[in-house]
């Protein structure tokens, strides 16, 4: 049983905040790890009337215990229909599907995200990661899409090592330029702050952060100059004790996810 | 001269001189000459696993992944290609979690790569090792709905699909069968990615059920396997049971895959193992973190649990006298009713294998 009274940690700032993203009645495409918990976070709180969709093809599912993959019986549990891979995504390019979050080793000033490899030399990596998944395909397909990862110099470099899904590109009207469609990514959340994108530069913007987190530490946490918006720089609203006991009894009650992970 | 035009960036980035290694999955010609010399008659094509296995996987064969990484993935059947040691295999799937099995015994020299990991168990440090050490060499990069495209056109029997996915990404640069075009129908700009139709050269898609001709019922996810069964030149049907034809006819209506796309069928139950099987059986969740924590840590600590779990495993029988017997079966078949939402009681707790805690059981 977890301790109800630990304050949050990284992992459930996050899900809170990326929760707090999702509108009630909307179809939410969910990656594996934290968007899980988010999604269903949202689902048990202020958006009761989503419908989750995950890569492996469930969709709809009744809510079980947390899934341990996007394969896993809860993805489809009682669900209508099970899509076939190449339908599931499908519904993103076809306007089904209205937000999609994803996790990042790397990303960008533009929002490009790399889980590909770590290093100068494809090569010769440093290490080399998953490769993309169904990453990419949200990114080029998904209405809005909402980046979640953890946040220093090194995962916010100015160049992602290798491109796995393209985000604004190289900013301005290069997204739409190379055939992509979507609004492309909306936001960009760590457990320190929330950013946008400009505009018209499309370059990472603070958007909020969290509190105690001011612009100069955010900038030291970034490999590239992040841009600061007009006037005040608001706070990000804090995940709720009620939210955290849910999270805690009810979404991840053994921290499959929401506990930082071993060795 | 080349038999195929394929994407000069690519090659470069990959370093691919000679490109005939790319040639056959996607050499529409030769798997529809496969597909009209198969047996199409009516027949019993069962057969004992090994036969199976010696018969239609041959050394340089492109294999598939079917199923979901750990889920309704033929795990046995790949077990026995690797104790008949083939050689030189290519392998694709979405996703190719399993290929470290291969990978480890020198089977799979060359990848198409779309994921390669387990989730938020972690990367995949043997793929790591031997992609630095040269002991794999990647043949193209791909995303997951990429290659579910490329299969779901041979399914759809044409050359290729026009694609928003992957444009602008390095997936292109590094994948010498994508090109991007203009959609010939707008008249403004609009780049498309040009995902030709795969053809890999035998696949083994483990179901519920099959009768003894090959026609198979898949139950909960079928992912691409509908597609790869339709566009393998050779396909091994393994399955948890073997029903009469008109079980099927009757009560199995849905994901069906056709008996005259297949060239063998095996009885397997417990097929599926170490991976779980939707309606059937749960995960041992603690034996695939100790696959990539422990055998992740090292090579030599990798050799020592495939040693152990493949080579040291006749059967499936075998493996699941290793995991626990009637009382893992009994416990793996409760999870998994209870997670498909027929017992609401179930307790998912578990005790989890890390480096300084070895529970010492699988469920």
């Amino acid at each position: 049983m977890r301790d109800l009274n630990a304050p949050a940690n990284p992992l459930e700032t996050l899900a809170y905040i990326i929760a707090q993203q999702i509108e009630d009645h909307s179809v939410v495409y969910i990656g594996t790890g934290i968007p899980m918990v988010a999604g269903i976070l949202a689902k048990k709180t202020h958006a009761p009337n989503i419908t989750l969709v995950y890569e492996s093809g469930g969709q709809d599912p009744i809510e079980g215990d947390m899934p341990w993959s996007v394969g896993c019986p809860m993805t489809w549990r009682k669900s209508p229909t099970i899509m076939e891979m190449s339908y599931s995504f499908a519904q993103c390019y076809n306007g089904y599907v209205d937000i999609g979050f994803l996790g990042f080793a790397q990303v960008d000033m533009y929002g490009n995200v790399n889980t590909h490899m770590i290093g100068k030399d494809y090569h010769q990596p440093k290490v080399r990661l998953t490769g993309s998944g169904g990453n990419n395909d949200l990114s080029s397909l998904t209405e809005k899409m909402v980046l979640v990862g953890l946040q220093t110099p090194d995962k916010f470099p100015e160049k992602v090592d290798f491109v796995t899904s393209v985000g604004w590109l190289a900013g301005d009207d290069s997204r739409r330029e190379a055939g992509l469609i979507g609004n492309g990514p909306a936001a960009v959340i760590s457990p320190w702050g929330v950013y946008d994108f400009h505009p018209v530069s499309k370059r990472m913007r603070v958007k909020s952060l969290t509190p105690g987190v001011t612009f100069e530490i955010a900038q030291q946490l970034t490999g590239f100059e992040l841009l600061r918006p007009e006037g005040d720089i608001p706070d990000t609203k804090l995940i709720t004790p009620e939210c955290l006991k849910i999270i805690r009894t009810q979404v991840d009650p053994r921290g499959v996810f929401t506990i930082m992970p071993a060795a | 001269m080349a038999k195929f035009l394929y994407n000069e960036e690519a090659l470069k980035n990959l370093r691919i001189r000679d490109t005939s290694v790319l040639d056959r999955l996607v050499d529409f010609e030769s798997a529809r000459e496969a597909h009209l010399k198969k047996e199409h008659a009516k027949k019993d094509k069962r057969m004992p696993l090994d036969e199976a296995i010696a018969t239609f996987v041959k050394d340089g064969d492109v294999l598939t992944d079917g199923g979901f990484s750990y889920v309704r993935t033929a795990h046995q059947a790949f077990y026995e290609i690797i104790r008949q040691g083939k050689k030189n295999l290519q392998m694709i799937g979405a996703p190719n979690t399993n290929q470290s099995f291969f990978i480890t015994y020198g089977l799979v020299t060359h990848s198409h790569s779309s994921y390669t990991g387990a989730e938020m168990r972690g990367i995949d440090k043997v793929y790591d090792r031997a992609l630095k050490e040269g002991r794999i060499t990647i043949l193209s990069e791909w995303s997951h709905g990429g290659v579910a495209q490329g299969f779901k056109a041979a399914q759809l029997g044409v050359p290729g699909v026009l694609s928003k996915q992957m444009l602008g990404s390095d997936l292109v640069r590094y994948n010498p069968y994508l090109k991007v075009v203009q959609n010939p129908l707008k008249a403004d700009k609009d780049p498309a990615v040009f995902v030709p139709a795969l053809y890999p050269d035998v696949s083994i898609i483990h179901c519920h059920a099959a009768d003894k001709y090959g026609n198979a019922y898949i139950y909960g996810p079928a992912v691409n396997d509908l597609a790869v069964a339709a566009a393998a030149r050779k396909l091994i049907i393994t399955a948890e049971e073997i029903v009469p034809e008109n079980d099927i006819r009757y009560n199995r209506q849905g994901q069906i895959i056709p008996f005259f796309y297949a060239d063998a069928v095996v009885e397997m139950p417990f097929g599926a193992l170490p991976g779980s099987m939707p309606g059937c059986y749960y995960w041992p969740r603690q034996w695939w973190e100790k696959c990539m924590r422990f055998g992740g840590s090292s090579e030599e600590n990798n050799r020592i649990f495939c040693d152990e779990w493949i080579l040291g495993t006749k059967n499936q029988y075998e493996f699941i006298e290793k995991l626990g017997g009637a009382r893992w079966i009994a416990e793996a078949r409760r999870q998994t009713k209870a997670a498909e939402g027929d017992n609401e009681d179930i307790d998912f707790s578990y005790d989890e294998f890390t480096l300084t805690h070895d529970p010492g059981r699988y469920y």
